[in-house]
């Protein structure tokens, strides 16, 4: 493992048995502190009296975008962490790979139009869902029908289709007119916003059973992340396995990403500082990813509330400033542990 | 009672190129068998069909009797473990838990019993592993490397063992290591069936030689017998040429 460690008072055991405690202590810590953290300041009496606006302020705007971070973080980190055990690779996420890019030009596609809800949903989801499928069936279905799937020539294809999905982006902006291509660029940079607890709840509820689903096959997950021969030759019905997780992680990603617009780099840092300073095994992996990706995107929707006030900086912008170093960090070491 | 594994003119072909013709053999509990082969020889392609991580094309596999359509994924990896020639080396996992995984068509349960725990330490200290089995596989060196795979074959405790060229990457110590690990588990009541290039490793070790060539099991020699006929040299260069060590057992050189 990494020769650093920063937990490394609780020592290498310490941090595996407490891991998941910790990490249901870290997310929950996030729900009930950052609603508070904001702006202008909260008065816990005027609250607690129901008293305007702090009331309003505290449940309708930002306690609700607390908790849709926190869903739509755990949603994307467990997307990066799935893909990356399937691709055996570090860099694979739902952004890498294209999906993010097909749900967000559907997404986009459906506000150009100017769709607002079908039968209650809101149809950016419907949209966004479809273009992460669209993307699914082009890249991965391609990849499958040659068997042998290269991490790296997907990862190669995800540029392609994030370049092509970028231009078609710009296409529809410009025919959208004034007030919808800003809603667009507004969406795209990847914010946190108010939602009403309806849709919140309808996310949560996917968000949690398709989690629940992917977290089920956990130790399949492990013999995948070594090979496809390796798992096949223990027992694991591969094919079966890698089609159910291409399709629950991009209905993760495109869920999260309907309503908070391409976020990124969540499913890259968490699901690589899980592994490296936690532990690889999916059984605690998965659940840690999920509740530390929702407190960092829940703390990165915070700290672009104070930064510079009256103006919010967009939580995905705050993740881009902390995680573009990461990334660029990752690849180093990367390559300087090849050259030994 | 019918032959542990009985492989049954197999034939397979990648599209249009003819890899296996009809490949057939029987396999008993106890051997240690080597397969050999140039590159090409589908060597490889014949331990993944039967594994099942391929499906053959013609003929028919059975393991103790059983067909091996009949068998449940995880019925047959109770039976019938595959070591891959790449192993992705930069994996994230320690030792134990890649070790652990050999133990997965065993059990349902979340996380590994007392029992599970006992088949890995066991498996584990077989090949001589068990001192390094907190550190992470990709600080270990090949030879360390090849223990653990070796072991998590071992911990899934099935009656075959399937391996793709072990020794390949290892230094002479770590070859001989590997393949005395790998007799020692057949005299204990396996079949092992190992891939390889080293002819003399298969000699001194191996108590069967399977010569792959032209899709078909070209030669099929007990190894006590082998320096009867040098024919089957001919089949890899024109160059080698056999006599015997000091102590009597074949041994191939090059001129």
């Amino acid at each position: 493992m990494s020769a650093t460690q920063p937990l490394s008072f609780l020592g290498r055991h310490g941090i595996v048995r407490y891991s998941i405690p910790l990490s249901v202590a870290v997310f929950l810590g996030a729900g009930l502190l950052l609603p508070w953290v904001g702006a202008g300041p909260i008065s816990l009496a005027r609250v607690w009296r129901h008293q305007a606006p702090d009331y309003e302020i505290l449940l309708q705007l930002r306690l609700s975008r607390t908790l849709l971070a926190l869903v739509a973080g755990g949603a994307l980190s467990l997307a990066g962490t799935l893909f990356q055990a399937m691709l055996r690779d570090a860099l694979a996420t739902p952004y890498t790979l294209g999906v993010s890019a097909g749900a967000s030009l559907g997404a986009v596609a459906v506000i150009a139009i100017g769709w607002e809800t079908f039968l209650g949903v809101p149809m950016t989801w419907i949209g966004a869902l479809a273009g992460a499928f669209a993307v699914l069936v082009l890249v991965i279905g391609g990849a499958f029908g040659q068997r042998q799937i290269s991490a790296f020539s997907l990862l190669l294809t995800g540029i392609a289709i994030n370049s092509v999905c970028a231009a078609f982006i710009i296409i529809l902006s410009g025919f959208a007119g004034l007030s919808r291509s800003f809603s667009i660029a507004r969406w795209l940079i990847g914010s946190i916003d108010a939602t009403s607890y309806v849709s919140l709840a309808v996310l949560a509820t996917v968000v949690l059973l398709v989690s629940a689903l992917i977290l089920a096959q956990a130790r399949s997950w492990n013999l995948l992340a070594v090979g496809e021969r390796w798992a096949a030759s223990r027992g694991v019905g591969v094919g079966a396995l890698l089609v159910q997780g291409y399709i629950l992680g991009s209905i993760l990603a495109a869920g999260a990403i309907a309503i908070t617009g391409p976020i990124g780099f969540v499913e890259l840092i968490v699901p690589h500082l899980v592994r490296s300073r936690i532990s690889p095994d999916h059984r605690l992996l998965m659940p840690c990813a999920f509740l530390l990706g929702g407190a960092l995107l829940a703390l990165c929707d915070a700290i672009g509330r104070i930064v510079m006030p009256p103006m919010e900086l967009p939580a995905g912008a705050v993740l881009a400033l902390i995680g573009g170093p990461y990334l660029v960090w990752i690849i180093r070491q990367r390559t300087t542990r090849e050259e030994i | 009672m019918s032959a542990l594994l009985a492989v049954e003119n197999v034939g397979f072909s990648y599209g249009s190129r003819s890899v296996l013709n009809s490949v057939s053999f029987l396999a008993e509990e106890g051997e240690f068998l080597a397969l050999l082969g140039i590159n090409g020889s589908g060597k490889s392609t014949l331990l993944d069909i039967i594994s099942g991580f391929r499906r053959r094309q013609a003929g028919s596999i059975s393991i103790k009797g059983h067909p091996q359509g009949e068998l449940k994924r995880r019925e047959m990896a109770r039976q019938v473990s595959h070591l891959p020639q790449a192993i992705h080396a930069d994996l994230p996992f320690t030792a134990e838990q890649l070790v652990g995984m050999g133990r997965y068509p065993h059990t349902d349960s979340w996380f590994e019993s007392a029992e599970d725990h006992r088949y890995i330490r066991e498996a584990m200290e077989r090949t001589a592993c068990w001192p390094q089995r907190e550190r992470a596989f990709a600080s270990m060196s090949g030879g360390e490397r090849q223990r653990v795979l070796v072991a998590a074959c071992l911990a899934q405790n099935a009656a075959v063992l399937l391996l793709d060229e072990p020794s390949t990457f290892l230094d002479i110590e770590q070859q001989l290591h590997c393949f005395s690990v790998l007799r020692g588990e057949a005299r204990a009541g396996k079949l092992c069936l190992a891939a390889t290039h080293d002819l003399n490793l298969a000699l001194t070790y191996c108590t069967r030689l399977l010569v792959l060539a032209n899709g078909i099991i070209a030669h099929d020699i007990r190894t006590a017998e082998a320096h009867d006929s040098k024919e089957w040299l001919s089949l890899f260069s024109d160059r080698l040429d056999m006599g015997t060590t000091p102590s009597g057992s074949p041994w191939v050189w090059y001129q």
